[in-house]
């Protein structure tokens, strides 16, 4: 009727620091119940992952009953989980488990790739929480790969590959923030044939100009950072695992570590994020007090298409040196159950594209040991299982911004 | 005091809407350190006008001053800068940010022009709101405190901006008594600093109680400006509604028989958990129409949602014909005889997008002859429709035409054809005849005659004195959730206007 | 509460009406716009598409869309003359005015088109039924792949059932896989409010996976030929479940009596949506959720329903493509099923109406068969690129779609302002 939008909930929500934090220890517990069976240190009692997953639950429960019902169910959840693994793992022969979890390779393919993830989530949080869907993530990530590779053949160097990617992702970031912006077209719609025209364009310009013949090698790609110190910490075990690890990772992951962090400042430490968020939550308010709701969207959507560009360029420049037809292959959907599966924050969106990257990286793992390569493929659907329970609300409602979708009429 | 220039002057504002007038040359004056009432009943203009001030509307004619310099506003932002303020009815917060942040939002304290600085927007916000009374907690989301506290927030973000002149615009519609007196002391308070301040009400006794000058707006023009001393409740009423000419709908006298509807004690939340519906009890018999007369917002909605199936009933009962219908479905309720003509014919009365033979049997098409075992017979539709068009002289299209083609007058036709050829034991009406002119409204009240007439039970609901001083058989009248006052046929309307506003008859004799 | 905006008619602000369903936009030009819109945004698409080709490749246009034009076996219309047809089910010839003897190039073209047009008309009435109902299914694809595995699996067991009742039981487990799939991203939509567009592409990515892993190495539902261990597809389908070929010879992928499915579920959607009370429901709820609820009907029960028949058309899709001329499925076709996204572009061009989604359909399948390297004469026009611009063309139709709605609404309410009336819809 009269007064703010949302209904006045008397349980008001006010977070306890505290059951949070027990909330959080659940989780921990219940990947510490599956980590137990796994090497190193390959557990063969089962009664200790039950042990250590039951303590898990309990503390999810105690979370629950206290209000924190996201963190609480969500330990539940991961505390069972990691029971059930770890009691399975318990019964896989220790050879078998070496051969498929070695953890520095695991770690090292996680972050190779969950990066493109992670850029692509930053930029579709910018979108979002200005209020504009964007499931066009897909098409501009794939307008990176492509003219990052162009850019970077053309000019022979990488830095200008990164920047012709960019600058693609943004153009078609334009497109899309014209028609739903100004246009007021369906945002889905938009974004459905954005994915469309990216396809067509990068598939037809990659045949055009490099032929059947694809592209050439020696394309100048983004370098590696190489941490030469941390094969000398003591103990040499770990001065090994952290070198083998995180010794080698390319530049791109490294910036999109930065990345993270600096979307975290901007969206919640300066004024200009606090104005995003504004058009994103209540856009009348915010024009109101004499916000430009156009303005603020259109540097949103662009940002939202730089970036996601940037998590193509990985893709080609980065770490394949070269491009194929739909390089990206989903990977922008992915990105988007990333930024819903973590709530449309950016630590939460990054702690979910580790996840789908970790899915993907032991995934193909399980063809090392023959009774379980097939289940390769399997594991892999594991993340979208997830992002799925995430959007019903079993584990916590996942709130995106108030008024995204909705497009804005001035008065 | 006579030389004094006013803080705020208008002169002539002249508003235009499609077919209304709704500013009629108002001449309006508000001084430094004033509380100024802006009286009047639903639609006089009182909002338009301050919405013209704000810069939300362009006045067609006339002219604003500010501190003697003329102004021409075009957006809330020019008339910030001109040091004017507005409080609306809906709250523009963004739920999900703390009271700082909604405070400074665009203006925001800054460490190095690149972060924000909340420490110092808090700091900012915890002195303005002990310099002027207004006590919130700035790091508290929106969405964690009352709505009294939202206010609070409205008004800070107001005066932060530098603004000297504050309008609020109904602020005491969503407050209880008791946050309206804590409302009232910041209002004083407000005063004594300089400030002036325009009270947008309809509530006689708050007006009385809290405004220096008061100027009464009726149908779109100014009446009266008065002084707060010496003036009534009854004069201010009689301002409020007099009127020239009452047109009435010639009818016979009611004789009406059993109760068909019956209410008793009951209790209704609205959306945000709050008792809209406080323990009311009515009953409308078979052949009589009562009214319900009271300002919008004081449970009418929720009451017409908690008899047609659409809100949960939080305690209390409903009987039609004698059967308890408690909790029953819109679908049921349907079937077991109640007609509703909303109170929002685009959103709740029609599918515009449909044809008004679809329109026309949204109720029925799951039956015979409209369909069978689940198959759908459009003709019979298009028969039926014909023959309803007909009956209710529905101008404008044909069966197969789409609603939104259709004037208003027309479109509330189809509504009422639709609920009252059904035969209906029941009748509720909510403002049948909003937007129509004068040959629709007519025609409505025609036909709500004639179902009273055919022994049905009508409750109509409605904002306009005038309608149900000239239809109803018997009068209640509705303030904050309960029934307060009854009266017969030719009540007073001052009386009326008074038990609408919360005000007792005692006190009006005393 | 203060009084109305207006005194006539409170305008109320987009976000007080809450979002305008996509349906109900979707209204504002399907009544305006007729046949002119669909054609005129499908012509803008080509010219753009046409202006593409002359400037990177300084081809021209025109001998370029000919060439996907015979590719597509469209010509094949054009060649009128005096030829005869057998009438089914007997060996009585008659005449006929097109060439349907075995040589014609152009006619096996066509077939192919045809073929491929087939399953994009059922996945185009998938979406657009949700559409009608307000909602937007992009979970196509997944529930194709749902429906074409449970389609493979009745047709590789039940072998010596006679051929009509295995195809109806393929095809309607086909349906019912698919109406399934869809129906959890409906149910979560009609009890917890999951937007349906997150949860169909969840879905989708897990059928993909689930399906990959069914008939991929050591999986379960892979095939057991001797010595094809390393082979990652399922078993193939009995004879019997085959669908018959009316046209062109099995051998060589005829047309199979898949499109005549195809036409009959067009006409099967117009019936629902226009003679039914459930039709009538999901239309209401497309178009006034609110009205429809004052008026009792069950919103979210619609909305569970209207996503369960939107996905069976989806999986008789899948069923039909499997069981006329696909007979196994292999992971590569798994993962490069785009029947499900194109159907989108088929229901927004086709307006969401049967007439419209046909040919929409048959103008997307021509484009896929016209650009494919089999049919497109490379010395015109390399295929390659062809096929990207059939995307591009696609990409820009479904992007004019969100623009000439606006533009109709402004024509709309123009006229509304002329006559004085408050407007109908607030904001497309």
């Amino acid at each position: 009727m009269t007064a703010p939008t949302e209904p006045l909930d008397s349980r008001v929500y006010r977070w306890h620091p505290n059951t949070r934090k027990v909330g959080i220890a659940g989780m921990i517990l219940g990947l510490v119940a599956f980590w137990l069976a796994l090497p190193p240190l390959n557990t063969r009692a089962v009664a200790l992952p039950v042990a250590v997953g039951f303590l898990g639950v309990a503390a999810g429960i105690w979370a629950v009953s206290r209000g924190e019902r996201r963190t609480g169910w969500g330990a539940v959840l991961v505390s069972v989980l990691g029971m059930a693994c770890g009691v399975l793992a318990t019964r896989a022969t220790v050879g078998h488990l070496e051969v498929v979890v070695t953890w520095s390779a695991l770690i090292a393919a996680t972050f190779r790739y969950a990066t493109p993830l992670t850029f692509a989530a930053m930029g579709g949080l910018f979108s979002e929480r200005s209020g504009v869907v964007n499931i066009a993530l897909e098409g501009m990530m794939l307008m990176g790969a492509f003219f990052a590779i162009l850019g970077a053949d053309k000019t022979g160097s990488w830095e200008a590959g990164l920047f012709t990617g960019m600058a693609a992702g943004a153009a078609l970031a334009l497109v899309h923030a014209f028609f739903c912006i100004n246009l007021r077209a369906d945002q889905i719609v938009v974004g459905t044939a954005i994915n469309f025209l990216a396809l067509g364009i990068t598939g037809y310009a990659y045949i055009d100009i490099y032929g059947l013949a694809g592209t050439p090698d020696h394309i100048p790609t983004v370098p590696d950072v190489h941490l030469k110190f941390l094969e000398h910490i003591p103990p040499t075990s770990l001065g090994n695992f952290l070198e083998d690890s995180i010794g080698t990772m390319n530049l791109m992951i490294w910036l999109s570590f930065l990345l993270v962090i600096v979307t975290y400042i901007v969206i919640f430490r300066t004024p200009t994020g606090l104005r995003i968020r504004s058009v994103g939550e209540h856009p009348r308010a915010a024009d109101t007090v004499g916000i430009s709701v156009y303005r603020t969207r259109y540097l949103a959507v662009t940002t939202s298409g730089a970036l996601a560009a940037l998590g193509g360029a990985y893709l080609s420049i980065g770490f394949l040196g070269s491009f194929g037809e739909n390089l990206t292959a989903g990977r922008g959907f992915i990105a988007l159950a990333a930024l819903i599966f973590g709530n449309w924050r950016p630590f939460g969106a990054f702690g979910a594209a580790l996840l789908f990257g970790f899915a993907s990286a032991f995934a193909p793992q399980l063809q090392n040991v023959d009774s379980w390569a097939q289940y390769n493929t399997l594991f892999q659907a594991l993340p979208y299982l997830l992002t799925l329970i995430a959007v019903a609300g079993i584990i916590g409602r996942s709130i995106p911004p108030a008024a995204v979708g909705r497009p804005y009429v001035k008065q | 005091m006579v030389d004094e220039i006013p803080v705020l002057e208008l002169r002539g504002i002249t508003k235009r809407f499609p077919g209304v007038v709704a500013n009629d040359r108002v001449d309006l004056d508000v001084r430094e350190g004033e509380v100024h009432a802006l009286l009047g009943e639903n639609g006089a203009g009182k909002s338009t006008l301050m919405n013209e001030v704000y810069g939300l509307y362009r006045p067609d004619e006339g002219q604003v001053w500010v501190r003697g310099r003329p102004v021409t506003i075009h957006s809330p932002k020019e008339a910030i800068a001109s040091g004017i303020g507005m409080v609306h009815q809906h709250f523009m917060l963004i739920p999900v940010m703390t009271v700082a942040e909604n405070i400074v939002l665009a203006t925001e304290p800054t460490h190095g022009a690149v972060f924000l600085d909340l420490d110092t927007a808090v700091a900012r916000v915890k002195e303005l709101s002990e310099t002027f009374g207004l006590a919130v907690d700035p790091r508290a989301r929106v969405d964690a405190i009352s709505v009294a506290q939202q206010q609070r927030v409205e008004i800070l973000k107001a005066l932060y901006r530098g603004a000297d002149i504050l309008i609020l615009d109904e602020p005491t519609a969503v407050l209880t008594p008791q946050e309206t007196e804590e409302l009232f002391v910041v209002i004083r308070s407000l005063r004594e600093q300089g400030k002036s301040i325009i009270f947008i009400s309809h509530k006689l006794k708050e007006v009385l109680q809290i405004a220096d000058r008061i100027t009464v707006l009726r149908r779109g023009k100014k009446v009266e400006t008065l002084q707060r001393e010496g003036a009534t409740e009854n004069q201010l009423a009689r301002l409020m509604v007099g009127r020239e000419v009452l047109l009435r709908v010639d009818k016979q006298p009611a004789s009406p028989g059993d109760p068909l509807l019956l209410v008793e004690e009951l209790s209704v939340l609205d959306d945000r958990g709050l008792e809209a519906v406080r323990g009311a009890s009515l009953e409308v018999r078979e052949g009589e129409i009562v009214g319900l007369a009271g300002v919008d917002g004081n449970g009418q909605t929720e009451l017409i949602e908690a008899l047609t199936g659409l809100r949960r009933v939080a305690s209390g009962r409903i009987a039609i014909g004698g059967k308890d219908v408690t909790g029953a479905g819109a679908k049921d309720v349907i079937d077991l005889g109640i007609g509703h003509i909303p109170e929002d014919r685009h959103r709740h009365g029609l599918v515009l997008d449909f044809s008004l033979a679809e329109n026309l049997a949204l109720h029925d098409f799951r039956k015979a002859p409209d369909s069978r075992f689940g198959w759908l017979f459009p003709r019979r539709l298009v028969e039926r429709a014909k023959n309803l068009l007909r009956q209710f002289d529905v101008r404008g299209g044909g069966p197969e035409t789409l609603a939104s083609s259709l004037s208003g007058g027309n479109q509330q036709k189809v509504v009422l054809a639709r609920e009252i050829a059904r035969d209906p034991r029941v009748l509720l009406a909510a403002q049948p005849t909003r937007g129509l002119d004068v040959g629709a409204i007519e025609f409505v009240h025609r036909r709500l005659i004639e179902a009273r007439d055919r022994r049905k039970a009508v409750l109509l609901i409605s904002f306009e004195l005038d309608e149900i001083l000239s239809l109803a058989d018997r009068i209640l009248v509705i303030y904050e959730g309960r029934i307060v006052a009854e009266f017969g046929p030719d009540a007073d309307e001052h009386e009326l206007g008074i038990a609408m506003t919360g005000g007792t008859l005692e006190e009006v004799a005393a | 509460m203060s009084e109305p905006d207006t005194p006539i008619e409170p305008a109320a602000t987009p976000e007080e009406a809450g979002p305008p369903s996509v349906a109900a936009r979707l209204a504002l030009y399907q009544r305006a716009g007729g046949i002119i819109t669909p054609l005129l945004t499908a012509a803008l698409a080509f010219l753009i598409g046409g202006l593409v080709v002359v400037a990177t490749t300084g081809k021209s246009p025109f001998s370029t869309y000919r060439a996907i034009f015979r590719g597509a076996g469209l010509n094949w219309f054009f060649d009128v003359g005096s030829h005869s047809i057998r009438v089914p089910f007997s060996t009585h010839h008659v005449w006929f005015p097109w060439n349907t003897a075995f040589a014609s190039t152009a006619g096996f073209n066509l077939q192919q088109t045809l073929i491929l047009a087939t399953p994009l008309m059922l996945t185009g009435l998938a979406v657009a039924f949700a559409f009608r109902c307000g909602l937007f299914n992009i979970g196509g694809n997944g529930q194709y792949t749902v429906g074409a595995m449970f389609a493979m699996q009745m047709g590789v067991w039940f072998v010596g059932l006679p051929q009509a009742l295995h195809i109806f039981l393929a095809l309607g487990v086909a349906a019912l896989a698919g109406a399934v799939w869809a129906g959890i991203a409906g149910l979560l939509k009609a009890t917890v409010g999951a937007h349906e567009v997150i949860t169909t592409i969840m879905l989708n990515y897990i059928a993909l996976l689930v399906a990959s892993w069914l008939i991929g190495i050591g999986g379960p539902l892979q095939q057991n030929n001797p010595g094809q261990e390393s082979v990652p597809e399922s078993s193939t389908i009995a004879n019997s479940a085959h669908l018959p070929v009316f046209w062109g010879s099995p051998v060589l992928q005829g047309l199979h009596i898949g499109i005549f499915i195809a036409i009959g579920a067009l006409v099967v959607y117009w019936l629902v949506l226009n003679r039914t009370t459930l039709g009538f429901e999901v239309r209401a709820v497309g178009y006034n959720p609110e009205a429809a609820r004052y008026s009792g009907i069950s919103v979210a029960k619609n909305y569970f329903l209207a996503m369960a028949i939107s996905g069976a058309f989806a999986g008789i899709a899948g069923g039909i493509d499997l069981l006329g001329w696909e007979f196994k499925l292999d992971t590569t076709d798994v993962a490069s099923t785009q029947a499900g996204f194109i159907g989108i572009a088929v229901a927004l061009l086709g307006r969401n109406k049967p007439i419209g989604i046909f040919l929409a359909a048959i103008l997307f399948g021509a484009l896929l068969t016209g650009t494919s390297t089999r049919n497109l004469d490379p010395t015109i026009f390399q295929p390659e690129l062809a096929g990207n611009l059939s995307r591009i063309i696609q990409g820009l139709v479904v992007l004019f779609v969100g623009a000439d709605v606006l533009i109709l609404y402004l024509w709309n309410s123009r006229r509304k302002l002329r006559r004085g009336q408050p407007k109908a819809v607030t904001s497309p």
